[in-house]
């Protein structure tokens, strides 16, 4: 499904180059579910971002489902992530003026999907994290857990083939964190294909595979 | 300030170290003001720049208003001193006038022996010839205003200043009294005036008497020549001057009284209807013609009646001004506002860590005060500076000549006054909200806009800007157009190259007329040459009562204009029946309008042919032609019932139609001409389509007046608009880097910034057409002839609200729609 090949990404600072990402190479198949682990400041989050098709590296290619995803245009880019990616955040970043439902409701606007079929679709999802008498609630009504369901409701309302997940769990105290891996695991075996980054051993076990990073670089 | 207040029941000590104290704070509030303004340049800017603008506007709007409101009140007997004004009451409409009959003067002080009479006469376009030692005239004059005829009872009503003399000066016929600026106009030195020779028409000899101080420019009595009134007693044929004619009155004879401290107006008008009843009754059965009093307060501002000043200003017009002052200022205010709601946010936590440290509510809301005070005060300095700048230019918009000065006391106060309510105004609903603020919330940071509420109210106050704004945008729209109608409209003659000469008709002037004539037609450009008393469209109104077809005379009045037999083809007026009349010295043949053709109830322009018509109580004469509608005055007024005669002694104007090549060399060649001919007449031209540009002179003002302040309006609320979206892309990074996260595209992101204010315009919209239609269609009945305010005026007003509103927005929008989002995202 993905497959990275020397993907390098780096600043210049005071005529030396800092490397965010030095060289990786990477190839995730469809259904897997990796961990990347590492440091703060290791490169999780940029190869993420890389991933998800937010940044865009110095070096290297990306083929995406069969796709270069460097070689397409940035309006080819954005209709492969908005079909294909959800985004999990570690702060959620639920949009505080709008109410759950809405929020949850939004990807759908972006991917002009009627309104019928938005309703049904928001609904089910609403269902299927139990959080239907909560759709009215804004965000801010909302404890840290049920702020992150709303978020990976969120990402999963456009039904995407993969997930990445920056530190899904990091505001959350350890049940709420537990439950949304034990959520995660579940998606996992419905067929999604996960990439999360966590600093904690025991998210990192949930999954299928575990990827660690020091210094931009992948540790074999 | 309640420290300062209690310093009083202090001993000195304590009461210095409390003022002390007091320093060091105010010192602290103005360093953070000062650099809380460096930090927010961007913000501080558009407001100093919103509030200078509009603070200028202010004091500039006020010295207009005050100037127009000074009129004549220098003069100490203001309160009883009135204007007697006439008021002719016909079948079908009732006409106004300041002119009153000759002999009345005399009529009125027989009849109102304790009020005090006195009549001024104006002498328009009189020549003033200055005479030399052999006879001869140095210097000519055409005196277009400031010559009266003047009694020495004026002076006891309206005091002036004499340098030279005293009223007596103009006892006698052949005398004048000169102010200062004309004597020197006439002699040099005012002091060498005194005995010296004018001739005025070429043939009333004056002797200077005395010099009068200048009266100053804001006044309706703009004296410069005053010769004496019996003078026009002595000349009174060549003057229309008859003391025993009680049915002619012309607006250049006004009569001014003082009444008596103890009686009032009321009691002076109702003597002033027994006098109506007494000398008018039986005159003319078909108005009923009374006198009455005109406080001389309202004489500059009430357009039904003549004043002998250059113009009146409706009391609506300043209400206008005004109002547009208050509205831009409003628009200022409301831009401070909203921006310092909106920055509140972010100062919340300078304001938390301020009431940690003790800081008590009062003390917070001054010093939030303390920066609006500062940042008016910087605004107030641009403000003079932009006033300053602007005063030469400001004639243009106001029928003021005189350099206004913005350094008076007046002006001052009203400044100061005008900076106090701003600040106080503009910064009371920011202190309250920054100073009424939690410190532990605060300092959490979790303030939100959302919190600090006010959001509503910013809306709020957006609609109300949108709204001012979309008003001046409508009449400014809908001033062009119609000043475009205007200029534009088909007059029913042709005012382009007609070049019009006043000339004094007497009779060795006219008796030339006709070699003058030859001469001209040779002259290389000149195409066609007319002798008359008035051009088709002007100011001028001769109107007599009538009989037509040997029947009693019609229940009103008709206009006449004198005229010779090729001012038809001059000014090109075309005949819809019969023909232009033939040439003779005595009048015989007549020519109509299609509308006196209407009054008359005449089917057919043919039926009028051939019919007599009899002016007042003259022979009848025979209709010969009829011609198609011209426009008989400015398109203020409906057009009139005409007859077209000849008279040749009326003959004062001479027009001359030239071919529009050579103008200059024609014009020059014409000016040679009648320098040969009357060499002791002063030349004075005028071209037609000049002269009927000068009636509009108030609406060209107004209009450029709704342009200017338009383009104001939408400037400062731009600024503002600028200013809120530019805040609310630093609020909404992180919600733009998530949607387009979740797949939004730039154009979303732009819609999302740009719908609110787009609803926000519509909204104002809705307010603002009903407003703007009102004010407009008001302004617009002014006008007999007018555009139709349809809904394409008020599509054009929104579309250009709108389409600012986007190029405003559109900038800022554009650029947080193509920021990256990891940027807003990042979390560590």
């Amino acid at each position: 499904m993905i497959q990275l090949q020397h993907i390098s990404k780096w600043v210049t600072q005071g005529g030396s180059r800092i490397f965010l990402l030095k060289d990786i190479n990477l190839e995730i198949q469809e259904g897997q579910f990796i961990s990347i682990m590492g440091p703060s400041g290791s490169g999780k989050s940029t190869l993420l971002n890389v991933i998800g098709m937010l940044d865009q590296p110095d070096e290297g290619d990306y083929n995406f489902m069969g796709q270069e995803v460097f070689k397409l245009k940035e309006k080819q880019r954005s209709a492969i992530y908005k079909s294909h990616i959800g985004f999990v955040f570690q702060a959620y970043h639920l949009i505080d003026e709008l109410t759950v439902y809405e929020n949850i409701e939004t990807p759908l606007l972006y991917q002009d999907v009627k309104q019928s079929e938005r309703k049904a679709l928001v609904a089910d999802m609403l269902d299927k994290f139990n959080i239907v008498g909560k759709k009215d609630l804004f965000p801010s009504q909302l404890s840290g857990g049920q702020q992150q369901l709303v978020g990976i409701a969120r990402a999963l309302i456009a039904s995407p083939k993969l997930i990445l997940a920056d530190e899904p769990t990091g505001n959350l105290n350890s049940k709420q964190g537990e439950e949304i891996m034990e959520l995660f695991k579940q998606l996992n075996d419905e067929g999604v294909t996960i990439i999360q980054a966590t600093h904690s051993e025991k998210n990192a076990a949930y999954g299928s595979r575990t990827i660690h990073m020091l210094d931009a670089r992948i540790e074999l | 300030m309640r420290n300062i207040i209690s310093v009083r029941t202090m001993s000195d000590g304590r009461a210095s170290q409390i003022i002390h104290h007091t320093f060091i704070m105010l010192k602290n509030y103005f360093k953070i003001a000062f650099r809380n303004l460096l930090k927010h340049k961007g913000y501080a800017a558009i407001n100093i720049t919103g509030l200078a603008i509009g603070i200028a506007s202010c004091l500039l709007l006020f010295l207009v208003v005050r100037y127009e409101m000074s009129y004549d009140k220098t003069q100490p007997n203001y309160k009883n001193l009135y204007h007697v004004v006439t008021q002719n009451k016909y079948a079908d409409r009732t006409n106004y006038t300041s002119g009153i009959p000759n002999p009345a003067l005399e009529a009125l002080r027989l009849q109102m022996p304790n009020t005090k009479f006195t009549a001024l006469n104006s002498l328009y376009g009189a020549q003033v010839s200055v005479v030399n030692n052999s006879g001869g005239a140095d210097k000519k004059f055409i005196e277009d205003s400031g010559m009266f005829f003047c009694e020495p009872t004026f002076f006891e009503l309206f005091s002036y200043t004499w340098l030279n003399g005293s009223p007596a000066a103009l006892k006698e016929p052949n005398t004048v009294v000169l102010t200062k600026k004309y004597a020197e106009k006439y002699f040099g030195n005012w002091k060498d005036a005194v005995n010296k020779m004018l001739l005025m028409d070429n043939f009333v000899p004056l002797k200077v008497t005395a010099i009068l101080d200048d009266v100053p420019a804001n006044t309706d009595f703009p004296l410069g020549a005053l010769v004496s009134y019996e003078t026009v007693k002595k000349y009174g044929d060549h003057y229309n001057f008859n003391a025993t004619e009680w049915g002619t009155t012309s607006s250049n004879y006004q009569i001014f009284a003082l009444l008596p401290a103890s009686m009032t107006q009321a009691e002076g008008d109702r003597q002033l209807l027994e006098f109506s009843k007494k000398n008018y009754t039986g005159r003319n059965d078909k108005s009923e013609k009374i006198n009455f009093l005109q406080p001389l307060k309202d004489v500059h501002f009430d357009k039904r009646f003549e004043t002998f000043g250059d113009h009146v200003t409706e009391r609506s017009t300043l209400l206008t001004l005004s109002l547009i002052g208050l509205f831009i200022i409003i628009m200022a205010c409301i831009n401070f506002i909203n921006l310092s709601t909106a920055q509140a946010v972010g100062r919340s936590k300078e304001i938390g860590m301020r009431k940690v440290l003790g800081s008590s509510r009062k003390q917070l809301f001054l010093q939030v005060m303390g920066e609006t005070g500062l940042i008016v005060l910087i605004a107030g300095i641009l403000a003079i500076i932009i006033a300053m700048l602007c005063l030469p230019y400001i004639k243009h918009i106001v029928s003021i000549q005189e350099n206004l000065s913005l350094f008076n006391a007046q002006t001052l106060v009203f400044g100061l006054l005008t900076g106090a309510v701003v600040t106080l105004f503009a910064g009371l609903y920011p202190s309250l909200i920054l100073s009424g603020f939690k410190p532990i919330m605060a300092l959490k940071n979790r303030i939100t806009s959302a919190k600090v509420g006010g959001i509503s109210l910013r809306r709020g106050l957006v609609v109300t800007q949108f709204v001012i704004s979309q008003v001046l945008i409508v009449g400014t729209i809908v001033a062009v157009m119609q000043m475009n109608f205007v200029h534009n409209a088909d007059l029913g003659f042709n005012k382009e190259a007609v070049l019009l000469m006043s000339t004094n008709a007497d009779s060795s002037v006219i008796q030339q007329y006709g070699a003058f004539r030859e001469k001209l037609l040779q002259t290389p450009g000149v195409v066609n040459v007319s002798f008359n008393a008035d051009e088709p469209s002007s100011d001028n109104n001769w109107s007599s009562n009538f009989a037509f077809d040997h029947k009693d005379d019609e229940p009103y009045p008709v206009s006449l204009k004198f005229a010779d037999e090729n001012y038809f083809k001059t000014f090109g007026l075309e005949f819809i029946a019969g023909r232009p009349f033939e040439k003779s010295d005595s009048v015989r043949e007549i020519v109509i309008n299609e509308t006196l053709l209407k009054k008359l109830n005449l089917k057919k322009p043919e039926d009028a042919l051939s019919k007599d018509i009899r002016i007042g109580g003259a022979p009848w004469k025979k209709i010969v032609g009829v011609v198609k509608d011209f426009k008989t005055n400015s398109l203020r007024d409906a057009i009139n019932p005409i007859l077209i005669i000849q008279n040749s002694n009326f003959y004062g104007k001479t027009a001359i139609k030239i071919s529009s090549s050579n103008l200059a060399q024609t014009q020059s060649a014409i000016e040679n001409t009648w320098n040969s001919f009357y060499p002791s007449y002063a030349y004075k031209t005028a071209f037609m389509d000049t002269k009927i540009n000068d009636f509009y002179k108030q609406e060209n003002q107004l209009s450029l007046l709704y342009k200017i302040f338009a383009a104001l309006a939408v400037f400062i609320s731009s600024l503002g608009l600028f200013g809120l979206v530019s805040f609310m892309a630093v609020q909404k990074t992180k919600e733009v880097g998530i949607r387009k996260v979740l797949g939004a595209s730039e154009r979303n992101i732009v819609y999302l910034f740009s719908k609110e204010f787009t609803v926000l315009i519509l909204i104002s919209f809705v307010i603002a057409a009903p407003l703007a239609w009102y004010m407009m269609n008001g302004w617009l009945q002014n006008f007999q002839y007018r555009i139709q305010l349809g809904a394409g005026v008020f599509l054009i007003a929104i579309l250009i609200s709108i389409m600012i509103a986007w190029i405003t927005v559109g900038y800022k929008a554009i650029k947080a729609a193509v920021a990256n989002p990891v940027k807003s995202l990042r979390t560590e």
